[in-house]
């Protein structure tokens, strides 16, 4: 009897070992890093800033300012209600005391400075995929916007999903840090738009189908799915769906929000296009030439249409 | 007798008052696409896929404005909730819990319509200015409409 309480005991050391291990920040995505000293390039960090939507979800909702990044933006998921954090130079409630290392670390491996994970709501899980240089830059860009007051509210997230440890066990899972590489088999413009639809846009976190994990179906990458944060549906953009637009299409639509029969976006596209329309003429033409080029994919089963009551 | 009569005349009454609002749904949808049908000619002309055709660009603003002109009353609450049979969208039920915002929003697109009608005259007024009516469009649809399909 000594012996099973003994085993059970010694079982359950170990299993809580692993988990500790394993959920853990630092040892296997946050690694603390260092930086040798570099002059930022702050028109490519607002290019960066544009490019990664950052005001989507930190502009403080309900005012125009783009550029007021206090947070506070209240973000719905089948886990609970996300509020994204303010992340204005403020020294009490934004990100001013971070260091350049802590903003990289937070960005690209998903980890605070305080050593924890991050949910993966902040789509890290695409900004591993973009160079340091760009995300140094974006932090200096950053700096210089106007410092916000105000500490954003707790997230409103239910057990189990509210354990940030739990986190570790998601990213083994689901997140893949590797750094982007050009393929030469395409042109330097393709390459640009492979790495802006990738890394900075995130575009694969909306227009992909998640599991019950919430993790990304890779096979369905951006084949669309039902809309993550509740009513709706987030449209295919491979050419199983976008076959009728030509590049040049998807470059007026990141533009102007018009498609080529005359609709508008809608939903949180609309907060997509206002990113997209500051981006460099290059850089919108290499974005659509890239997701024109996406394979044909079926995306899952749309529901059936509802008839009126 | 009166009382079968009476029944009768309200049950039709009923019927007759659900078919005209599934009308009304069809209407908005048969607006809406209209609108999508002026604005995608001005686009092409935009992109230089078509010609630009004054006559074209007088009929579709026109036809904008009267949308803007229709918008206040198009959604009552007679037809809250109710979906067009074959579409792409749906109705946010926000149009009728967010009142005020739906009619800001409206207001804002007859303004945007207003203005560049009288602007739009040829090729380069219409690339400065059709921009901002789409763009008004989309600041309508980003809450109050869902997309299905």
């Amino acid at each position: 009897m000594r012996r099973i309480f003994l085993g059970a005991a010694i079982a359950a050391a170990i299993g809580l070992s692993v988990y500790w291990l394993l959920t853990e920040p630092f040892i296997l995505s946050g690694r603390p890093i260092t930086l040798a000293a570099r002059t930022p390039d702050l028109a490519n960090g607002k290019v960066v800033f544009n490019a990664g939507g950052c005001a989507s979800c930190h502009a403080v909702p309900g005012q125009p300012d783009r550029l007021k990044l206090g947070g506070g933006l209240a973000i719905h998921s089948p886990f609970g209600t996300f509020y994204a954090p303010n992340i204005s130079p403020d020294e009490a409630d934004g990100i001013g005391r971070w260091t350049e290392a802590n903003f990289v670390t937070a960005v690209t491996s998903g980890v605070s400075p305080g050593g924890q994970h991050f949910f993966p709501v902040f789509p890290y899980t695409s900004y591993a995929h973009a160079r340091v240089d760009d995300i140094r830059d974006l932090f200096a860009y950053i700096k210089t916007l106007a410092k916000v007051a105000g500490k954003v509210r707790d997230h409103d997230v239910p057990f189990p999903f509210n354990i940030r440890r739990n986190v570790g066990i998601w990213k083994l899972l689901f997140f893949d840090a590797k750094p982007f590489t050009p393929d030469s088999a395409h042109s330097a413009q393709w390459n640009r738009g492979a790495y802006l639809v990738n890394s900075l846009g995130h575009c694969a976190e909306c227009h992909s189908p998640r599991n019950f994990l919430g993790g990304i179906i890779t096979a369905q990458r951006f084949a669309g799915g039902p809309n993550p944060e509740g009513e709706g549906w987030v449209p295919n953009i491979t050419e199983k769906e976008l076959s009728d637009w030509s590049a040049r299409d998807i470059d007026y639509f990141l533009k102007t929000g018009q498609t080529p029969d005359g609709d508008s976006a809608g939903g949180s596209m609309v907060a997509v296009i206002k990113n997209t329309s500051q981006l460099p003429d290059a850089d919108i033409a290499a974005i659509a030439e890239y997701v024109k080029s996406l394979p044909p994919v079926v995306g899952p089963p749309k529901p059936p249409k509802k008839a009126n009551k | 007798m009166i009382r079968t009569t009476l029944v009768v005349g309200a049950l039709l009454l009923g019927v007759s008052a659900v078919v005209a609002q599934q009308d009304l749904v069809k209407q908005n949808q048969d607006t809406m696409k209209a609108n999508a049908k002026n604005l995608g000619a001005m686009i092409a002309m935009v992109k230089g896929e078509k010609p630009y055709d004054q006559a074209a660009v007088t009929e579709g603003l026109a036809q904008l404005e009267e949308t803007a002109r229709k918008l206040p009353t198009m959604f009552p609450d007679s037809i809250k909730g109710m979906n067009p049979a074959d579409s792409k969208y749906e109705v946010s039920p926000k149009i009728w819990k967010d009142k005020a915002g739906f009619h800001a929003k409206i207001e804002e697109f007859a303004k945007v319509v207003t203005e560049a009608k009288p602007k739009i005259t040829d090729l380069d007024t219409l690339k400065a200015n059709a921009p901002a009516i789409g763009k008004a469009c989309g600041n309508c649809h980003e809450t109050f409409r869902i997309k299905k399909g």
